[in-house]
């Protein structure tokens, strides 16, 4: 790949977004940069591990929120010092923050390698169990959540003041964004989408169908860790309440507003939720119509089920639609079909969820 | 149904006229047993195939052509018997080994990678074969297995479709597609299963000027629905019906075969 090849318009757009998101600390209210974008980046993360299953694998996991909370509780765990609840093992932060990520990589292998055969519904329905199950071992077993969760866990001195967090989580973010899609264009996430297209079919051709999910669910258990470090510190407690059903099924909500084909989705999900629950309130008059705090799930609820309707793909479908609308007909005619050896391909994917 | 162990030499030998001679068969199937449910789909089938022979199996519908081969490939466990390639017993061997021993296969439906290009079929199917299953970076090696790819979809006549996505081709294309897959791991052994069907005139006639240039050390074993297409190939034919071998010998023998004709007068008239 050239120089010139890396000039494309949306790399430029993205570029610049880079940018107006590394100055937008001195741009934006603290409020807005701590609280609004740090979520975005942590929620969005998460998300796009669900994103990166279900488009290179056809596997829509339910389980990632669990291994987000895995990290966090490790992290907590071996963090805290004594006193505190949990095991309080007092550990250097870092080195909490390496056994946190082992810890979540390898739970992500054997859950996955668990998964490894199923597909479509089954594996949804699976990952969901490990969801429910994972809430309750966190729930039940008190040493390692301490009663009623792990509070004011500390981050690692580097990343003290609230802005380092912020752009860590843009690092992080861009990282997992670049990475993905990366990884979609080597032998691994070629085999992968293989494996969606035609698992039996990439059998005949000589892989191990089961063990490349695995790998594919564990690479994404690790990013999800990643996440969930993240979140442990931006919120400094971690309660099993916070890895229950309910917050499993927004993350999967996130990537559906997004567009759950997308990577772009991942975040642009993540900020339109994050935006809704902050913002809503202070709309004029919006409790007098009925919308209190109680009905926030309503509205995003409501949000989904248009999004849903009118596409599918999510907001980056809507987003994808209307460019092509816009743009003048000759341009959107034959594409300049340059690209690197083994381009992406240019049609949007469906889920793959109901393909074998 | 008599599985008798493991004697190597002397192949119990299709009862059909010319079975193979000389050395050991490539592919040797013995006593295979496949029943889906209460149905018999292959009911106790020998069958030897030398090395460099042109064997197409010929049966209508149902006949369990498709079922053998599957067995063949790894992709159906029979329920007695054995699948030796290569001297290797291979039945309890799941299909992810066939490549290493140099075979490959086509499938009857198509079944390109519908969401990768033409270029990222055949590279994986060189990725597969050469164990490049799981580097998460691109390397020299990627940039080389994408340029044999572009080699390999020129020899199939899509050249013009290498950045197209498997999907979006024509049934024809998707046909060339799978050859070109097959051919392009330079297997010792192909599985063609039904390489004709649904194909114009003139992309059969492509399609047999492909297989009549390869080299002839390569085994080719042709499940066919289409006779013509078959005896043009082949040097050898099986004739199945009902999950049995009816008869076999060389084209002109099958094409004269009363038996033959009788199976199917009902689908197909002779060619």
């Amino acid at each position: 790949m050239t120089a010139r090849d890396l000039l494309t318009r949306s790399n430029l757009l993205g570029a610049a977004l880079v940018v107006v998101l590394l100055v937008l600390p001195s741009l934006a209210t603290a409020y807005f940069v701590n609280f609004v974008m740090t979520q975005t980046f942590i929620l969005g993360l998460a998300a796009a591990t669900i994103v990166f299953l279900a488009k290179y694998g056809g596997m829509i996991s339910l389980a990632q929120f669990l291994l987000f909370g895995v990290a966090g509780f490790m992290f907590g765990n071996a963090a805290q010092e004594t006193g505190a609840r949990g095991l309080n093992l007092g550990w250097h932060p870092w080195a909490a923050v390496v056994f946190a990520l082992a810890v979540t990589t390898a739970a992500a292998f054997v859950l996955g390698a668990l998964a490894s055969r199923s597909t479509g519904l089954y594996f949804l329905m699976l990952t969901m169990v490990y969801a429910v199950i994972g809430y309750y071992v966190f729930a039940q077993i008190v040493e390692i959540s301490g009663p009623g969760g792990l509070t004011s866990i500390q981050r690692p001195d580097l990343l003290g003041p609230p802005v380092r967090l912020y752009y860590a989580g843009l690092g992080l973010s861009v990282l997992a964004y670049v990475g993905f899609r990366a990884v979609g264009r080597t032998a691994f996430g070629l085999a992968l989408q293989g494996v969606r297209d035609d698992p039996v079919r990439m059998a005949s051709l000589g892989f191990n169908v089961p063990l490349h999910r695995a790998l594919a669910f564990t690479l994404a258990g690790f990013a999800a860790g990643a996440g969930g470090l993240l979140n442990v510190w931006w919120n400094g407690q971690i309660d099993p309440a916070s890895i229950a059903i309910g917050p499993t099924l927004i993350l999967l909500i996130i990537a559906v507003i997004g567009g759950i084909s997308s990577f772009e989705g991942a975040w642009l999900g993540a900020f339109v939720y994050v935006l809704i629950f902050t913002y809503l309130r202070d709309l004029p008059l919006i409790d007098r119509v009925g919308i209190t705090e109680a009905r926030f799930n309503t509205v995003i609820g409501v949000i989904v089920l248009v999004i849903m309707m009118l596409s599918p793909e999510g907001l980056t479908g809507i987003a994808r639609r209307l460019r092509r609308r816009l743009r003048p007909p000759a341009r959107t005619g034959p594409a300049p079909s340059t690209g690197p050896p083994l381009p992406v391909r240019t049609t949007e994917k469906e889920l793959g969820v109901t393909r074998r | 149904m008599a599985h008798t162990g493991t004697a190597p030499s002397a192949p119990s030998g299709p009862p059909g006229p010319s079975g193979p001679a000389g050395p050991a068969p490539v592919v040797e199937v013995r006593a295979v047993t496949v029943a889906f449910g209460g149905l018999l789909a292959l009911r106790d089938i020998d069958l030897a195939i030398a090395r460099g022979e042109r064997l197409a199996v010929l049966g209508p519908n149902g006949a369990g052509k498709t079922t053998l081969f599957n067995v063949i490939a790894g992709d159906v466990t029979p329920a007695a018997g054995s699948v030796v390639i290569k001297g290797v017993e291979c039945v309890h061997r799941p299909s992810r080994y066939r490549p290493r021993l140099g075979v490959a296969r086509t499938y009857q439906k198509a079944r390109a990678l519908a969401g990768l290009t033409v270029r990222e079929n055949i590279y994986l199917a060189l990725a597969g074969l050469r164990g490049r299953h799981r580097p998460l970076w691109r390397t020299a090696a990627d940039r080389r297995m994408g340029e044999e790819a572009a080699d390999v979809a020129h020899r199939v006549w899509l050249a013009g479709q290498l950045d197209a996505a498997a999907g979006e081709l024509s049934h024809g294309q998707q046909r060339q597609l799978e050859l070109g897959m097959a051919i392009a791991t330079r297997p010792d052994v192909m599985l063609l299963d039904e390489p004709a069907s649904g194909l114009s005139r003139g992309e059969r006639e492509r399609l047999v000027e492909l297989l009549e240039s390869f080299d002839e050390e390569l085994t080719l074993l042709l499940v066919e629905h289409d006779m013509d297409v078959a005896f043009r190939i082949a040097r050898r034919v099986v004739v199945m019906a009902d999950g049995e071998q009816v008869t076999a010998g060389t084209p002109e023998q099958v094409r004269a075969d009363p038996q033959v004709h009788r199976i199917y007068l009902g689908t197909e008239a002779p060619a």
